[in-house]
């Protein structure tokens, strides 16, 4: 039965892998029909980034170890212990699970996932909260949870059948000729002092009897154990749990842990190519593709890899070291951290239906990124995180989500003027604002001596393409017409060189001003399209 | 001496040379420069949102001032950047109040005392001249060759206090004393185009192709760059294949003061080996 449940687990887990590698294929296309081409390999980044983590251990030297510990120690674990009929035994002609060293390093590789997941855990109670940026995901909450239970459950089990009376009798019965009798209660005894087994029977504990146990131990049992201080956790929790044995031993709990144990691990290869567990495989993947630099970053627009998406385990670094942070804690949109756009974009390349007002937050959080490099630099999965913004702003306009200055470009002035989004916030005139454009003094000063004008380079090299000079901008605002100018062209493509400013013979901060008036009409573009977006869903 | 570096956004990706050439030059003149966890500048956000540009300069400010250090910053849109935030915050209370509230979150907070330098600004001001000079154990031969100042350090000059903005003298003295002769240039001062070139493409590269053609006209072999930002324009000029046909070539003061200085092409960061001969 147990071999029937590991065949199917193993063939569920094959088909989930068949699944995700061909939905990544399906995936994987050219948003507007140019060729694919493979981007450079590299095997050295490949072979060290999968095998010694060396991109994490670059950006955090703790979290790399805890990482390392949980990963070498399960290596472990599957290769020696999970998968011993067919390696151990092989290997090893002395192997039994209860002799030294196997005994001892599978407990020394239990304590090190143990303590790896112990800081997963904590970092997320902990850190995640402090931040305020990031929050628990349940996939990655699962998988350390799941890793954790199997460990804790093979320690129990391991803890149960060294005080297991049932187990006892089961080996003395088949590996030695010991009768019932005086003999059997002399190697009890020898097992109740030194390998910590309990058994439901007051034994009286003399020296001649347990010298006798101790060469019966020595025919029949010490070939397959070694002293139980090896077994160091297994050994702690099995004194622990003297009080309730003899419960334990009536109603067969060792087998039930057996079962548990042996349930999870099936839950894990199963689970395997949906959890978080997959960067195992996808991180060697992203790893192999060289990151792009700056003069290929032509080449491969318009494709993306599906397998680099998903081969972010989330771990939150790249917002750490975002250049665009402090927007965040302004505009409050998570979509301007790394973490939470590709989280996104993988919805987006789902094609699950999105609602449009989380694309609209996700075209204006990935429309702050400079394309520093940073996200680049540190993402230990070794993403080209960077590459990904530029392919996401290409998918988002395509779909129709453009940045401000497009959406402007679009409509004609007067449109521009007459479109309030309805919760305009009407600017007060009791002068207590600090904005240069609502206050009068700031510009009423204009005598239009077109000074500014005459020194302005996009009124030089763009007669055709202005609707209005900076000296009629000025006018616009004496006018009051404010909704007017910021929706002007000249404000658009105002380069904020300053030389107006530098010039005007009145002092009036004209590239300030500017400056300000595209501000308001970001705030307002913002609210436009927010609104028609929330409309449509 | 010792200062808190600034790259700024566009170098470690888009002008790697740049921080390169910049590193060599501050190694050999015997300046530490210290690498913080700074976040951008603020400067492409100042078209967005005057609180997030003046947060993000401020913040960066704070960390420089919690290691008791100045900034310094080869990037003239980073500089004019922080010099407008300084200024800002300075002047608008309800503004300073609000970013020292967001900033408090964090656990920083800024008295004020950090100063901003930029390269050129400090190698004239700070390191001086005379000093430099005896530096420079290679120096050119008359190579003609015009300097483009940047509009952010220069403009306005109340908030940057860079240069003279009619007639500035920095970028000249220290082109000269290298060896090379700057030659006058109407369009000196004026604006490359880069901060409407994602938007405007066409306009943007229309004004670049104007300057270079008034820059091609003086006789000069070079256009000197001292910001991320304007060499990253004329990179973008070099793409188009535009610049052949002027006859001149858009180069880093770093890379020709760091040559003139004795160090190799490698730390330099020049790949392009006609350049100045190497």
């Amino acid at each position: 039965m147990i071999i029937k449940a590991l065949t199917i687990a193993i063939s569920l887990s094959l088909i989930g892998f068949l699944y995700q590698f061909f939905s990544f294929i399906k995936t994987n296309k050219t948003f507007d029909k140019k060729k694919w081409r493979m981007k450079n390999l590299s095997i050295k980044s490949f072979s060290l980034n999968s095998i010694l983590q060396t991109k994490l251990f670059k950006a955090g030297k703790i979290r790399w170890l805890m990482h390392l510990l949980v990963a070498s120690g399960f290596l472990y674990l599957v290769i020696f212990h999970a998968l011993d009929d067919v390696t151990s035994s092989y290997w090893f002609q002395y192997y039994q699970p209860t002799v030294d060293p196997f005994q001892f390093l599978r407990n020394l590789a239990g304590i090190f996932v143990l303590i790896g997941c112990v800081g997963f855990l904590c970092r997320r109670l902990f850190f995640f909260k402090k931040l305020k940026k990031r929050k628990i995901q349940f996939k990655g909450l699962f998988s350390i949870l799941l890793i954790l239970s199997i460990i804790l459950s093979g320690f129990l089990l391991e803890a149960v059948k060294i005080i297991s009376e049932p187990v006892f009798m089961e080996m003395v019965e088949e590996y030695s000729d010991i009768d019932e009798g005086t003999d059997l209660v002399d190697l009890k005894i020898y097992w109740e002092k030194n390998y910590n087994a309990v058994f439901n029977e007051p034994l009286l504990i003399t020296p001649e009897k347990l010298a006798i146990g101790k060469e019966l131990n020595e025919n029949f049992c010490i070939d397959c154990h070694s002293p139980i201080k090896s077994a160091f956790i297994s050994k702690s929790i099995a004194k622990a749990l003297k009080k309730p044995s003899i419960w334990l031993n009536y109603h067969r709990i060792d087998n039930l842990l057996y079962y548990v144990h042996y349930f999870l691990c099936l839950l894990i290869i199963v689970s395997l190519p949906f959890s978080r567990l997959f960067h195992i495989f996808l991180i060697p993947v992203a790893s192999l593709e060289k990151n792009l630099k700056k003069e290929q970053l032509d080449q491969t627009l318009g494709y993306i890899n599906t397998a680099t998406l998903y081969a972010c385990t989330n771990c939150g670094f790249c917002s750490d070291v975002c250049s665009v942070f402090p927007n965040f804690l302004i505009t409050k949109n998570i979509n301007t951290l790394p973490h939470a756009k590709i989280e996104s974009f993988k919805k987006l390349m789902n094609s699950a239906p999105v609602e449009s007002k989380a694309l609209y937050m996700l075209q204006s959080g990935n429309g702050e990124c400079t394309y520093c490099h940073k996200c680049t630099d540190i993402c230990p999965s070794g993403i080209d995180l960077q590459n990904l913004w530029v392919l996401l702003n290409q998918k988002l306009s395509l779909k129709g989500y453009q940045d401000n200055y497009t959406f402007i470009n679009n409509l004609s002035l007067e449109k521009w003027a007459k479109l309030a989004p309805e919760k305009e916030k009407t600017s007060s005139t009791q002068g207590k604002t600090t904005q240069l454009a609502d206050n009068v003094d700031s510009f009423e000063n204009c005598i239009q001596c077109t000074i500014c004008t005459n020194v302005c380079p996009v009124v030089e090299h763009d007669i055709d393409g202005n609707d209005y000079t900076p000296q009629q901008v000025l006018n616009l605002l004496r006018l009051g017409k404010k909704h007017l100018a910021t929706g002007t062209r000249m404000v658009w493509n105002c380069l904020t060189c300053f030389s107006c400013q530098e010039s005007c013979p009145q002092g009036i901060k004209v590239a300030d001003i500017m400056i300000e008036l595209r501000n308001n009409g970001n705030l307002r573009a913002d609210a436009l399209k927010l609104e028609n977006f929330t409309k449509a869903t | 001496m010792k200062f808190a570096y600034f790259p700024g956004c566009k170098i470690p990706f888009e002008l790697k040379e740049y921080g390169d050439s910049f590193e060599a030059i501050m190694k050999k003149l015997e300046v530490r420069l210290i690498d913080l966890p700074f976040n951008c500048c603020g400067y492409p956000s100042k078209n967005k949102n005057l609180e997030i540009s003046v947060l993000s300069s401020i913040r960066n400010l704070a960390l420089a001032e919690q290691q008791g250090l100045d900034l310094i910053t080869p990037c003239k849109c980073c500089y004019g950047q922080f010099k407008h935030a300084i200024y800002f915050w300075n002047n608008r209370t309800d503004l300073r109040i609000k970013i020292n509230k967001t900033l408090k979150n964090e656990g920083l907070s800024w008295k004020g005392e950090t100063q901003i330098k930029h390269l050129l600004s400090f190698l004239y001001n700070d390191f001086g001249l005379l000093k430099l000079k005896h530096k420079i154990t290679k120096p050119f031969s008359n190579e003609k060759i015009v300097v483009q100042y940047g509009c952010h350090a220069l403009r306005p000059f109340s908030i940057t206090g860079f240069d003279d903005p009619f007639a500035p003298k920095i970028f000249e003295a220290l082109v000269n004393i290298i060896g090379l002769k700057n030659l006058e240039w109407s369009k000196s001062t004026e604006c490359c185009g880069n901060p409407i070139y994602e938007t405007n493409k066409k306009l943007s590269l229309k004004m670049l192709g104007s300057k270079l053609k008034t820059a091609s006209e003086t006789g000069a072999a070079y256009i000197c760059n001292a910001c991320t930002h304007c060499q990253i324009q004329y990179n973008f000029m070099v793409m188009e294949q535009e610049l052949k046909k002027f006859q001149i070539t858009p180069v880093l003061f770093t890379q020709i003061l760091g040559k003139a200085m004795g160090l190799t092409k490698n730390e330099l960061g020049i790949i392009n080996t006609d350049l100045f001969n190497f």
